[in-house]
């Protein structure tokens, strides 16, 4: 027998590298998603200046148009928006609220859906119908009444003073929270299926813990649906934030986000000053798009049935 | 790769989705377009005429709103109203005269006639204005009124609890009803004269006014015809035979309408197709500054950097409000340095904008806090044009003299609530006087908060100066109009002074028609086109 491998070695040598590899769109997807992730979330080191101090940026520089159009100055290679602010600044630091929100708004749904959703598949009974119906109830809410509820509560407690500060973890909180039974019913549904197979029987023939099995036996095999969802909701979460930003309840119009910033944008878009809308939205697109293609990829990987040898 | 083309097609719903409400805007227009076609455009000279809404009655009792005052102007007359430049001028009464501190006697015109074929005389007045006294909304505005008495048929006076001032400009107002249409009861057994708001009254289906023109035919929300009355008293007026009214709710649909010959006449005109109307050929646009002022109130209460007189004059010396104007406005408003815009009686002409912000720091370094500070903003994002980025441009503009703002925009639903709270150092306002004065502005804005009289409602800035309280006060009763002119001057100087507010700009109104009429000479800033003195060619 060989010494143990080292966990580099391991990976190096897995199917899972190799299938990664091998499969030249998931693999662009991916370098193009570092690439946006260091860009936005390293936005103060790329960026030329900083859009969300508001001593930068002059309201006489508005809407000048894209360095490479006619009138543009070197200055903003992307052209400003209605306040004067370098697009391409602002559309990092508008990326790294957007995915900071994004991935933290699904890693706490997530984590709620999916602990509500195996202890309610895998226990069943009146726990199960308790907790089902307590996700029928958030549902009924809409994400706007949630938020509404809660960025209220979080005013009085705070007041407007502290609004920029806890605007982000804010809106994580208010779109985590009010999403998650989607997973938490996906993750049930999938329970139930897998709770009646042989190798669950044999894992409590053995005498496993509860706990043991739902984790490790049971959850993996519910992941691919979750992986889908993920890749949707974190889609749906920017998108929210934007919505929610119209509302004021979301990002402080001083701090735009992505979302915020194509949707300001889209009224200049008549009057000729394209590029407000339309840089930020090529990107939330690709952004999109490259998170959804890798967990397509992900999905086909861990689906067995699609096992390609 | 199917799968690859359904997200591609996802990400591209994604962008196309806020496209979606563009097209359907598009497909609104063609709606007016078919109906503007059957009007034939032979001799009778028609106006097709597109507002924002349509009267929503035919009792201009029933609602105080700038769209029925217009309806109103329309189908009545008052007994005077106001001229371009401000003045006021004789419509149904050709004189009046002051008899004592607290009664103007009128001069009825005779021979006038109202669209039921009755006599207009000192009864009817007499009528309106104990009408006026009774309906909801107009009660307020004659509250300083006593009664009015008739002298003779053709002479009434005007009898106030108090001297006041205001009379005559509240005279615009009294549009004299058909006392003798309007009384006894209908055939349902209700009195014809009452003032309801929603449901069916004699009065919200029927009118007989003294003005140019009658209502012909009604259906509200979809259109409402008029046709001019033929035994119209004034002789000198325009030659519109029949005015079309469709209410088109959407900006961007009614400009289509009118850059696509659906309508001859469309108000009010949205800042970002200004310049598409302009460059038409075939289209006329009239623009008007507005007495609408935008205006930031500070709270020295609440954040007390902001009750030191230096920091506030710092505030009002950082903020570019002409660049607001050239850049966010797009040149559609008046750069404002006071409340009252040119024309109203407190304005005083070498009060100048004071943008400069080098003397901003200066002040900013000599008052107590050199350094800075932060404080808090609230603006709404749907009430005034381009509110929320006017907002956006202060912050900005504020932070260059080392004041770190947390700006916080919401709807007007939400954001009066808040207001009235009180909750920031800096709220934005914006205030168009009903009574079309000076002191208006003050009343409510800026003097001292008082919960009993209302003076001071939604002054959310706390200022509070006795000196200006009592020069408005003494002004409300002051009758002889160039002594209360310099009071309220010498009130826009107390504020200009003591930084009482940061004046942004005030807001314009706009109108847009084809060539070959005389638009420009019919409009007004009360935002009352005279559509009985319209001429086409």
């Amino acid at each position: 027998m060989q010494p143990t491998r080292s966990r580099w070695r391991r990976f190096r040598e897995s199917f899972f590298l190799h299938d990664f590899l091998h499969d030249r769109l998931a693999l662009t997807s991916f370098i193009v998603l570092v690439i946006l992730l260091v860009l936005g979330l390293g936005a103060p080191f790329f960026a030329p200046s900083n859009p969300y101090d508001p001593s930068t940026y002059d309201l006489l520089n508005a809407e000048q148009p894209p360095a490479f159009m006619e009138n543009g100055q070197a200055q903003f290679p992307l052209g400003t928006d209605a306040q004067g602010r370098d697009m391409y600044s602002t559309m990092l630091y508008g990326m790294r609220v957007s995915l900071i929100i994004g991935f933290g708004a699904v890693l706490m749904q997530a984590f709620i859906g999916i602990v509500v959703g195996l202890i309610s598949g895998y226990f069943g009974g009146r726990l199960d119908s308790a907790l089902m119906r307590l996700a029928d109830v958030q549902l009924s809410f809409s994400t706007y009444m949630v938020a509404i509820f809660i960025s209220a509560i979080f005013q009085a407690a705070f007041g407007v003073a502290m609004y920029e500060k806890i605007a982000i973890p804010l809106l994580i909180l208010v779109i985590g929270f009010a999403e998650w039974p989607q997973y938490a019913r996906t993750v049930r549904a999938s329970v139930l299926a897998e709770k009646k197979k042989e190798y669950v029987e044999a894992a409590r023939v053995i005498g496993l813990s509860k706990r043991r099995i739902m984790f490790r036996h049971i959850l993996p095999n519910t992941l691919s649906p979750v992986f889908v969802i993920s890749t949707i909701q974190v889609a749906n979460a920017i998108m929210s934030e934007a919505a929610l930003s119209f509302v004021g309840l979301g990002m402080p119009v001083t701090m735009p986000s992505l979302g915020s910033l194509i949707n300001v944008g889209f009224e200049y878009i008549f009057s000729g000053s394209w590029w407000i809308t339309l840089f930020p939205g090529i990107v939330l697109v690709v952004l999109v798009l490259v998170i959804n293609l890798l967990g397509d990829w992900l999905r086909d990987y861990l689906n067995p049935k699609l096992y390609k040898g | 790769m199917k799968r690859l083309l359904l997200v591609l097609a996802l990400a591209f719903s994604l962008l196309m989705a806020g496209c979606g409400g563009e097209e359907k805007k598009a497909e609104e227009t063609k709606a007016p377009e078919q109906a503007a076609e059957k009007a034939p455009e032979a001799q009778p000279k028609t106006l097709r005429l597109a507002m924002a809404a349509d009267p929503v009655s035919l009792d201009p009792l029933v609602q105080l709103s700038g769209g029925m005052l217009q309806y109103s102007h329309m189908v009545f007359d008052p007994l005077v109203r106001w001229a371009q430049d401000g003045s006021i001028v004789p419509r149904l009464a050709y004189k009046w005269e002051q008899i004592d501190d607290n009664t103007m006697r009128f001069f009825l015109l005779e021979g006038v006639k109202f669209h039921s074929g009755n006599e207009f005389t000192a009864k009817d007045v007499v009528w309106t204005l104990a009408r006026l006294k009774k309906s909801q909304d107009f009660k307020g505005l004659f509250e300083p009124f006593e009664k009015a008495v008739a002298v003779d048929d053709y002479t009434v006076d005007l009898v106030t609890k108090e001297p006041y001032g205001l009379l005559l400009s509240m005279a615009t107002y009294i549009f004299p009803m058909d006392s003798e249409f309007y009384s006894g009861t209908d055939e349902k057994g209700l009195p014809k004269d009452a003032i309801v708001k929603t449901d069916y009254s004699f009065a919200n289906i029927n009118e007989s006014g003294t003005g140019p023109f009658t209502v012909v035919h009604r259906e509200q929300g979809v259109k409402t015809e008029f046709a001019r009355f033929a035994d119209y008293w004034d002789e000198n007026t325009g030659n519109v035979d029949e005015i079309v009214l469709t209410p088109i709710p959407n900006d961007a649909s009614r400009v289509a309408a009118l850059l696509s010959g659906d309508v001859d006449f469309v108000m009010p005109v949205p800042p970002q197709d200004l310049e598409r109307v302009e460059s038409n050929d075939n289209l006329q646009l009239v623009i008007m500054g507005g007495s609408r002022v935008i205006t930031l109130q500070m709270n020295g209460e609440r954040n007390p950097a902001l009750a030191d007189p230096k920091v506030r004059q710092a505030i009002v010396y950082a903020v570019n409000n002409q660049g607001i104007v050239d850049t966010i406005m797009k040149g559609f408003a008046t750069v404002a340095s006071q409340q009252a815009p040119e024309g109203f009686a407190g304005y005083v002409a070498d009060l100048k904008p004071r943008f400069d912000l080098e003397k901003a720091q200066q002040l900013m370094a000599e008052s107590s806090y050199p350094d800075g500070f932060a404080c808090t903003m609230i603006a709404p994002n749907n009430r005034y044009v381009k509110d929320e980025k006017i907002a956006e441009a202060v912050v900005s503009m504020l932070s260059k003299i080392g004041i770190k703002v947390t700006l916080k925009t919401m709807p007007k639903a939400q954001y009066w609530d808040e207001f009235d709270a009180q909750v920031a150092d800096l709220q934005m306002i914006g205030w168009h006087p009903d009574t079309e004065d000076s002191a208006n502005y003050t009343e409510f804005l800026l003097m001292c908060r008082n919960a009993e009289t209302g003076y001071g409602q939604y002054n959310s800035g706390s200022y509070c100066n006795p000196d200006v309280d009592a020069l408005i006060l003494a002004s409300q009763t002051e009758t002889d109009l160039a002594k209360r002119s310099e009071m309220l001057q010498e009130v826009e100087r107390i504020l200009y002074d003591d930084a009482a507010f940061v004046p942004l700009h005030w807001e314009n109104l706009s109108w847009a028609s084809k060539k070959g009429m005389n638009t420009a000479d019919v409009v007004n800033v009360q935002n009352f086109p005279y559509f009985g003195d319209l001429v086409i060619e």
